[in-house]
């Protein structure tokens, strides 16, 4: 039988308890821990850290790496940084949705990949750049995607 | 087209520190770069190729910064370091046999760099504590434990240094606000957000010359009386926070991360992707847990900032820059440069120049010398179009306003920034409009949600642009688009929505057909 998600959250956050308690910091120790941070233990946050779930759902609504459902096994981020888009990141991502035939913030039939985008991973030199979960592409062009994709199963 | 394109590196895989004491005596040396566009150009394909060589012993060092030249493969020799360019794993015979390598003091794009803050890039290990100090690192430090804390702070007066990220606020005048802002504690916490596309000076350092920063902040504590700082680094730079924690504990038992006695704890803290978390009120908010919202100011950080502490919050790349001014003395930092513009800046090469890299120069030169003589023209088969100065917020030029000094009096004079050295060469296939309603889409999607113009400005902003790359948008849109930028300039909170029609703004100005031509009856 699996543990229940409040105890899973609840045993998670006493390892992170600090005071006063840093909501953001919480957060990202539970996606860490569990993928992403489900809407249904916010009730259970708010009481573990001793705010109010108003407070955790601000905060976890205001940060795009905070993310309320499960992404895919794989996620593919794309950098759409000004030096990426003048080297055609446009045309990868493009690429790339036709490729998984899904659009930006959408998982793969499968759920095999969840496409998202970015800006800038500080590889601006390098562009375009692609990060697969933490495996971080430079000078991708278009044609290599297939085969990028072929390693990830 | 034979060069293997598919580069990739693992953050959590081949993180060498040191090298074994133990390698075969007879092996060359060989430096390879660890930093992470090193590694996305090539540089963890030849390490793991090469892994199970025993006449290589790779040694990995930060990068130069030539990342055009990426992965490079260098060895010692009478003449100092000879290095090879776009390195394949077949190339090894030839390096080690020391044919066809090039004197690295002979590379053009190095060699007329002024380099102080970045000396010790490609020439290190990262985490080599005894390498940093017999370059002279920690002198800084030194002298100023044997100085009062005004006279630190009048030194950096002398020095006449200004922030590097963005706002360029003379350094001297926010630290002296907090050292003479009583409190209980008072806290230093460095952006290492780097939220500006196109910019990747402090993620090299913070990958590739960790204890510049830490010395820089140790500095600042002494000089305002701070007891414990922070790192506050964005989560898109995993490699880095990871160098800088080892940094960290490195320093800490070579017990230097210490003052009056007392250790001096610095935390790394990591983001979660939100770019105006990098404005400096809204990174405190983002450091104590909660949403990345803008405080107005005043009380400005250094009065009232984390926890309602005097804090400074300063940019990596300012922190790095301050070792060297107690070291060398404000007179030589402020012997360089311009007239309000002193010392050197880190210019960040990107789009499509041929020749995309780091670039540290004193201010001063023009536009066009830094696209030429460092970025060596345009990319093969790419034609210029425009030019970016200053990340997503910054104006665009065209060629005939290249004659522009890089500094930050010319920039302000011509209504553009700085920023944090961000510049980024768009090509004639760029369109302009959809690069404009990219720029209002930054906006709108990053925007905090304080205050009106920035919010709702913002997304009109990205209505109307779409109207027009669609055909369907008129006269009246271009003047609305002008209105809505002049009330966002002047009305926002902070320079998000302040500085964010300056790209659309000067788009429209510069290419006005591309717009024009568009526009529906
Ligand atoms: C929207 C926005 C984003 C910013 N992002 C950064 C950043 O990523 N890094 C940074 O050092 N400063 C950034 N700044 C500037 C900071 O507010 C602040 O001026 C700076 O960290 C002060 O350091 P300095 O005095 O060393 O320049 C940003 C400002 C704004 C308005
Ligand atoms: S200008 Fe934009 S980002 Fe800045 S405070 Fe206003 S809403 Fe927030
Ligand atoms: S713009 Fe894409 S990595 Fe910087």
């Amino acid at each position: 039988m699996s543990i229940p998600m409040h105890e899973q959250v609840k045993g998670i956050l006493q390892q992170v308890q600090s005071e006063p308690p840093n909501i953001l910091q919480a957060l990202l120790v539970l996606q860490e821990k569990l993928g992403h941070v489900p809407l249904e233990a916010v009730p259970e946050i708010a009481h573990t850290l001793g705010t109010t779930t108003a407070q955790v759902a601000g905060v976890l609504s205001y940060y795009p790496d905070l993310r309320v459902t499960a992404p895919g096994r794989h996620l593919i981020r794309i950098c759409m940084g000004e030096s990426c888009f003048a080297n055609g990141c446009g045309r990868l991502l493009r690429a790339l949705q036709d490729c998984l035939r899904i659009d930006v913030g959408e998982t793969a039939a499968g759920g095999k990949f969840t496409l998202d985008a970015m800006s800038c991973a500080g590889n601006c030199a390098v562009a375009p750049t692609m990060i697969i979960d933490r495996d971080l592409y430079g000078r991708v062009l278009p044609q290599q995607i297939e085969v990028l994709l072929e390693r990830y199963k | 087209m034979t060069r293997p394109n598919i580069r990739m590196h693992s953050w959590n895989s081949s993180f060498s520190i040191h090298n074994s004491p133990f390698s075969v005596s007879m092996a060359v040396r060989l430096y390879l770069s660890n930093d992470t566009s090193a590694r996305a150009a090539g540089a963890g394909l030849l390490a793991d190729a090469w892994s199970d060589r025993p006449e290589a012993q790779l040694i990995r060092t930060s990068s130069r910064g030539a990342f055009f030249l990426e992965p490079m493969v260098e060895r010692d020799s009478p003449d100092g370091r000879l290095a090879w360019f776009n390195v394949t794993p077949e190339d090894l015979p030839s390096i080690l046999s020391g044919t066809g390598g090039t004197p690295v003091r002979s590379i053009p794009f190095l060699a007329q760099q002024t380099r102080f803050t970045f000396a010790n890039f490609g020439e290190t290990e990262p985490l080599a504590l005894d390498e940093y100090q017999a370059r002279g690192g920690l002198q800084g430090l030194e002298k100023a434990l044997q100085m009062e804390p005004d006279a630190i702070i009048e030194e950096l007066k002398i020095s006449r240094v200004r922030g590097r990220g963005g706002a360029a606020f003379p350094v001297w005048n926010k630290w002296q606000v907090a050292q003479q802002t009583e409190a209980d504690e008072k806290y230093v916490v460095a952006n290492a957000d780097e939220g500006d596309a196109g910019t990747y000076c402090d993620r090299m350092i913070l990958e590739g010359d960790p204890f510049r920063l830490l010395e820089g902040m140790l500095i600042c504590a002494r000089a305002i009386g701070a007891s414990r700082g922070y790192v506050y680094c964005r989560q898109e730079y995993p490699a880095a926070a990871v160098t800088l924690r080892a940094a960290i504990h490195e320093a800490d038992e070579a017990e230097w991360l210490e003052l009056d006695g007392e250790f001096f704890p610095i935390e790394v803290v990591e983001g979660a992707g939100s770019y105006v978390c990098g404005e400096e009120t809204a990174l405190l908010e983002s450091l104590e847990g909660k949403r990345g919202v803008v405080r107005a100011r005043p009380p400005y950080p250094a009065q009232s900032g984390l926890f309602g502490r005097p804090t400074i919050v300063s940019n990596v790349l300012t922190f790095a820059t301050i070792p060297q001014i107690l070291s060398r003395g404000g007179a030589w930092h402020a012997a360089l440069g311009t007239e309000q513009s002193r010392g050197t800046m880190a210019l960040q090469l990107g789009g499509r120049v041929k020749q995309p890299g780091l670039v540290e120069v004193p201010f001063g030169l023009s536009l066009r010398q830094v696209l030429d003589q460092f970025g060596g023209g345009m990319a093969p088969g790419a034609r210029f179009k425009a030019v970016q100065v200053g990340g997503p917020l910054g104006s665009l030029f065209p060629a005939s306003q290249l004659d522009i000094p890089i500094c930050y009096e010319a920039f302000a004079e011509a209504g553009a920034v700085l920023g944090h050295g961000g510049i980024v060469v768009y090509d004639h296939q760029t369109d302009m409009a959809d690069l404009a309603r990219h720029f209002m889409a930054f906006t709108a999607h990053e925007s905090c949600g304080k205050c009106t113009p920035c919010r709702i400005g913002s997304v009109r902003g990205v209505e109307i642009l779409e109207r027009i790359q669609a055909g369907s948008g008129t006269v009246d849109d271009l003047l609305l688009l002008e209105d809505l930028g002049e009330t966002m300039k002047v009305a926002s909170l902070c320079a998000l929505g302040g500085r964010a029609p300056y790209p659309v703004l000067t788009a429209i100005e510069h290419f006005p057909a591309e717009f024009r031509n568009r526009l529906g009856q």
